[in-house]
């Protein structure tokens, strides 16, 4: 069974001249890290937000361990942690309160949200900021509290978009190290990057996707192999993707 | 609440402000004007007994205070107009020559004709009616309409009096065809004529007063109720925030906690509203007095203000979710908050009571939670009702919270789902 199942998927948002997703169909094996790679504009977030239940497509079909998107997100939500873009957190809140206010929501039981808020802190190196306000927080700590959020529940399938984006290079080595960590654990994760040195480190098999159209897949080494002239992902994925600066603004 | 403790103080200082400078401010013109003493000029050019005793019966009214003589001078109709239009004075009254003179006549004649229907000769000097005579009224151009029409009618019924006395005088000489027992028959007289009155009686059936609307009464309760629904704004500011920063997201992505954060949302902002509204009213109780206003009476049943301001509260919530959800940005939602409340009231009769407003906007008040909140506090505190009294003002105002809240669970979904 794979982790991820996504067929044939449709979505155009309101108003927007371009689809989204035209047609878009990719595969995730469990216990693998998948980079979901693409130029802006490309369609990841949409893929994400349709596998999260935050986006309806028009068509199409979008299975998480056998389970479909449409039908059981409410089931799908207890084994599934998106860490988004944006820090999805409540900046007038500590990093503890926070993470309790998460963690009884998903209703977990007292001691051992207790001993997971701890382990999680510490393991991304905030345990000594825990009381300390979000909105204190630099952007490296944001974005690790934003990923420790995701965590609480130990979500089997783990996604990530751009959790590496604006980032310090110790923050960014902690977060990719703990990702092949959690991958070891026996858990997916599928995650999203326009660097794709870090992707090539990290990613057991990666996606390519433009235009809301699936493009290639397969593991790093095989893509810079079988493409000509390739020595490095980045290589393979402008050969697929061109040259051809993709900056469209979102529709409003 | 502690991450925003001066934001609660706002939400607490700032609709006690509002309350006490609304009800110092409407407090004169929610007086009735029998409760208000008036400086009345008076001119009197008759000098004769029917001037006098409207002078006296003026005089020892509790509504005007007589001015009439000016540097130790009568005062002239010239002088009376002079000081009008200054603006000095608001009421004056000229008293014509030849007043008294006419009224006796009049009550002659009208004696003569008894006396004629009975079969006795008449016996009362009297010739001829003049055309009508007038005391003449004079107000202070800015004076109202109503308060004109007010004066106006307390000062007929001291004339009316004053003439029945001299036709009581004129019928008691020809009861007793002689005037030394005169006295003692104008008393059976004024006994017979004060044996029907009117007397205002309690509605209760508690023996205490019926607490009519005055300044307190009115705005204690309405600018509370106006304050309460002032904090659709912190919540839509708040729903829009928690939604561009992100953590709405978050809460989305967790099962079934939606619903649970919002009821949570709704509870705590209900009782802030309920903790508000009983300030008020502690405001109302203590500290109108100490700014020379009358105490606010809570009524019979004053324990009832604990559900009646927990679904004002609710409503009020559930507005501010409405606003925060159908709202993309604050910019928005602000302007939006702020004057729809604002229209809410003035049409629901937080400004002034609805009673006194037009047919039309009496209806369109029906539209206003605000005018149920009202009409649930004044069930309470002006009319002492219970429960099944203020049965239907809360069960609108709970309809009206729960369609908002449902209203808004829709637009959310849809905006998530469908974009």
């Amino acid at each position: 069974m794979f982790a991820i199942e996504i067929r044939d998927i449709h979505k155009k948002y309101k108003g927007a001249i371009t689809p989204a997703l035209d047609g878009f169909s990719f595969f995730v094996l469990p216990k693998k890290i998948v980079g979901l790679l693409g130029p802006n504009g490309a369609g990841k977030t949409t893929t994400i937000n349709i596998l999260c239940g935050l986006v309806k497509p028009d068509s199409g079909t979008a299975i998480i361990s056998g389970m479909d998107c449409m039908k059981e997100m409410d089931s799908i939500r207890r084994f599934i942690g998106l860490v988004p873009q944006q820090i999805a957190l409540f900046e007038s809140l500590t990093a503890n309160e926070n993470l309790l206010y998460i963690g009884r929501l998903y209703g977990l039981e007292s001691n051992m949200l207790a001993n997971r808020i701890r382990y999680l802190l510490e393991r991304f190196g905030l345990d000594k900021h825990a009381d300390k306000r979000i909105k204190a927080y630099s952007g490296g700590m944001k974005r690790r509290a934003n990923i420790i959020a995701s965590l609480l529940h130990e979500p089997d399938l783990l996604v990530l978009d751009e959790p590496t984006a604006g980032v310090d290079v110790q923050s960014r080595a902690m977060i990719l190290e703990f990702m092949k960590e959690y991958k070891n654990q026996g858990k997916t994760i599928l995650y999203t990057s326009h660097l794709m040195d870090e992707a090539e480190q990290v990613c057991d098999d990666v996606v390519i996707v433009d235009e809301g159209k699936f493009v290639i897949n397969g593991a790093p080494k095989d893509l810079i192999k079988s493409t000509t002239n390739c020595k490095r992902l980045e290589d393979v994925f402008l050969h697929y993707t061109g040259r051809v600066v993709r900056d469209t603004p979102t529709d409003e | 609440m502690r991450r925003d403790m001066s934001g609660l103080l706002l939400l607490l200082v700032m609709p006690v402000a509002l309350i006490i400078v609304m009800a110092l401010i409407e407090d004169a013109p929610f007086r009735d004007y029998q409760e208000l003493k008036f400086d009345l000029l008076l001119a009197d050019n008759d000098q004769g007994s029917l001037a006098r005793q409207i002078t006296d019966g003026l005089k020892h009214s509790k509504n005007f205070h007589i001015i009439d003589s000016l540097n130790g001078q009568p005062m002239t109709e010239a002088q009376l107009k002079q000081l009008l239009s200054e603006g000095k004075y608001k009421i004056g009254i000229t008293l014509p020559a030849g007043i008294t003179a006419e009224a006796v006549n009049s009550a002659n004649i009208v004696v003569n004709n008894i006396s004629q229907k009975i079969g006795m000769s008449p016996t009362m000097p009297a010739r001829e009616l003049r055309p009508q005579m007038f005391v003449h009224v004079f107000f202070d151009p800015v004076s109202k309409p109503a308060f004109r029409a007010t004066i106006t009618t307390a000062l007929d019924k001291y004339i009316t009096y004053s003439c029945t006395n001299i036709l009581m005088q004129r019928l008691s000489m020809l009861s007793n065809g002689a005037s030394a027992a005169t006295d003692a028959n104008m008393d059976d007289m004024k006994k017979i004529m004060q044996g029907i009155g009117v007397k205002e009686e309690p509605l209760n059936n508690r023996g205490k007063e019926t607490m009519h609307i005055n300044s307190v009464q009115h705005n204690v309760p309405a600018w509370a109720i106006f304050g309460m629904f002032f904090i659709c704004i912190p919540i839509a500011g708040h729903i829009i925030k928690e939604r561009e920063d992100g953590s709405a997201l978050r809460i989305g992505l967790i099962p079934n906690a939606g619903g649970y954060v919002v009821m949570g949302k709704i509870i705590f902002y209900s009782l802030i509203c309920m903790l508000q509204f009983m300030c008020m009213l502690c405001v109302g109780l203590w500290a109108m007095p100490l700014f020379g206003l009358p105490a606010l009476y809570p009524g019979l049943h004053s324990w009832l203000l604990l559900p009646v301001s927990l679904c004002i509260g609710f409503a009020a919530t559930a507005y501010g979710i409405f606003a925060g959800t159908v709202f993309k940005t604050i910019t928005q939602a602000l302007p939006y908050g702020s004057v729809s409340i604002i229209i809410l009231s003035a049409i629901g009769g937080i400004w002034v009571p609805i009673e006194i407003l037009p047919h039309s906007m009496q209806l369109m008040a029906l539209a206003s939670p605000l005018h149920w909140s009202l009409e649930a506090v004044n069930q309470v505190i002006l009319r002492d009702g219970n429960i099944q009294s203020i049965a239907l003002p809360l069960l609108i105002l709970i309809a009206t919270g729960g369609a908002l809240w449902g209203i808004s669970a829709l637009i959310n979904n849809r905006k998530y789902k469908n974009l």
